[in-house]
């Protein structure tokens, strides 16, 4: 009887050691994750890039489309956030600028790009080169 | 004795135990179950290439909105070191490639608008007696040829609220739009000397181009051609030797000739000459054409 009380008292402590272990072990690997060595995101796509940017990037094109007025540029441009229509990155991506308040101006420049790629034409307020 | 050694081993063994099952099961999870998905990144961590692409669209924009302040804060979100000479190098590498030369243009006038070339800059060749001055990035001379756009929209007003990340604040207009360099008088051929310096090694024809005020001018055509060739480029694309520098590879024993798209004195016949250095031997030099605007 003793013996057996023993021989559980061990096995319980062993498994104790274990469930410490494990979350000694987890907590372990979380601090090294976080803060020693966290996760660096390189050579990413910019499909992955945040709301934000992606808004920004959008702007930028519709940009530079209002003064190119290069509508094949503007889809290269825009081919490379991703194989969704580009039609449907341009509304969101207005939708955002929108709710953020950009500046109608440059809200005005989105709907500008939308529209032309919509018609499929260049907008016919686009200046002349 | 012996039986409280092993008790403290055993403990040991299942920590071990323990811990090995701990990191199996985290990294089954971070692999397996739950992987990383890269959503929301930044586009300091775009791949070099898409960094590329995102850099000349700055310099698109740039172009079109002439709003220094805006393409400043997005050039930041890249996180390059040095963000001029990343542009121009970008600049003179499309260019190279010849399949988007508004891209290049665009590309080397940002570079040259962010104006961190050196305030007095020595051309190449140490044997040259001429130094130019050339405005600093924050001298009004600049801000006068920054505008040197082929688009006429005004630049825009800032805007109020922007992107939470980094651009709301730093938005900023540009100065009201001056005139561009190629108005006024065409340019003259001002000075033609060939240059005689070992430490360049291909024979080079340079050109520089100055308004009439001595300032260089960025952002300059240069046209080139020979016998079955012909080859554009631009001013400023190697801001480090001056905004209104550029240059041009000759190849011995064929005949050049060169001139600014915007018009004026035309330079026909430009053939690499030799120099002889001072232990006799001989080698091509290089010519050096500065143009002015009276």
């Amino acid at each position: 009887m003793w013996h057996n009380t023993t021989d559980m008292s061990r096995w319980f402590f062993f498994l104790l050691a274990i469930a410490f272990g494990v979350v000694f072990g987890v907590v372990l690997g979380l601090l090294f994750g976080w803060f020693v060595y966290p996760v660096k995101y390189v050579d990413t796509t910019p499909d992955s890039l945040g709301i934000d940017y992606k808004s920004d990037y959008v702007l930028m094109v519709a940009e530079a489309y209002k003064a190119e007025g290069d509508l094949g540029a503007a889809l290269r441009r825009l081919a490379l956030l991703g194989n969704r229509p580009p039609g449907d990155i341009v509304r969101e991506a207005t939708l955002f600028a929108e709710n953020q308040g950009y500046s109608d101006l440059d809200v005005n420049l989105m709907r500008l790009l939308s529209s032309a790629l919509e018609s499929g034409v260049p907008s016919p307020e686009t200046p002349a080169p | 004795m012996r039986n409280e050694r092993r008790g403290s081993l055993y403990l040991l063994t299942g920590l071990v135990i323990g811990m090995v099952i701990g990191v199996v099961v985290g990294v089954r999870h971070a692999w397996l179950v739950d992987p990383v998905n890269f959503t929301n990144t930044a586009p300091a961590s775009l791949r070099t290439d898409f960094k590329d692409q995102y850099r000349a669209l700055i310099a698109a924009a740039y172009m079109a909105n002439g709003d220094l302040g805006r393409a400043k804060a997005r050039l930041e979100l890249l996180e390059d070191q040095e963000v001029y000479l990343k542009l121009s190098e970008q600049a003179q590498r499309t260019l190279a490639e010849g399949r988007y030369p508004q891209e290049a243009r665009a590309l080397g006038l940002l570079a040259i608008a962010l104006g961190q070339a050196p305030s007095t800059v020595a051309l190449p060749s140490p044997a040259l007696t001429t130094t130019l001055q050339v405005t600093s990035a924050t001298s009004p001379a600049l801000t006068t040829t920054q505008g040197a756009t082929p688009s006429s929209t005004p630049a825009s007003t800032p805007t109020p609220t922007r992107l939470p990340s980094t651009l709301a604040p730093t938005f900023t207009p540009l100065p009201t739009r001056t005139a561009t360099p190629t108005q006024g008088a065409p340019f003259i051929l001002d000075r033609e000397e060939l240059v005689c310096d070992a430490n360049i090694k291909e024979p080079l024809i340079q050109v520089i181009v100055l308004d009439a005020a001595g300032q260089q001018v960025p952002g300059m055509q240069v046209i080139v051609t020979w016998e079955g060739g012909e080859e554009r480029f631009y001013t400023g694309l190697k801001p480090e030797l001056g905004l209104g520098y550029t240059d041009f590879t000759m190849q011995p024993d064929t005949a050049y000739n060169l001139r600014l798209a915007s018009g004026g004195q035309p330079m026909p016949n430009l053939v690499a000459a030799e120099c002889e250095a001072a232990d006799s031997s001989r080698y091509l030099g290089t010519w050096r054409l500065v143009f002015v605007q009276p």
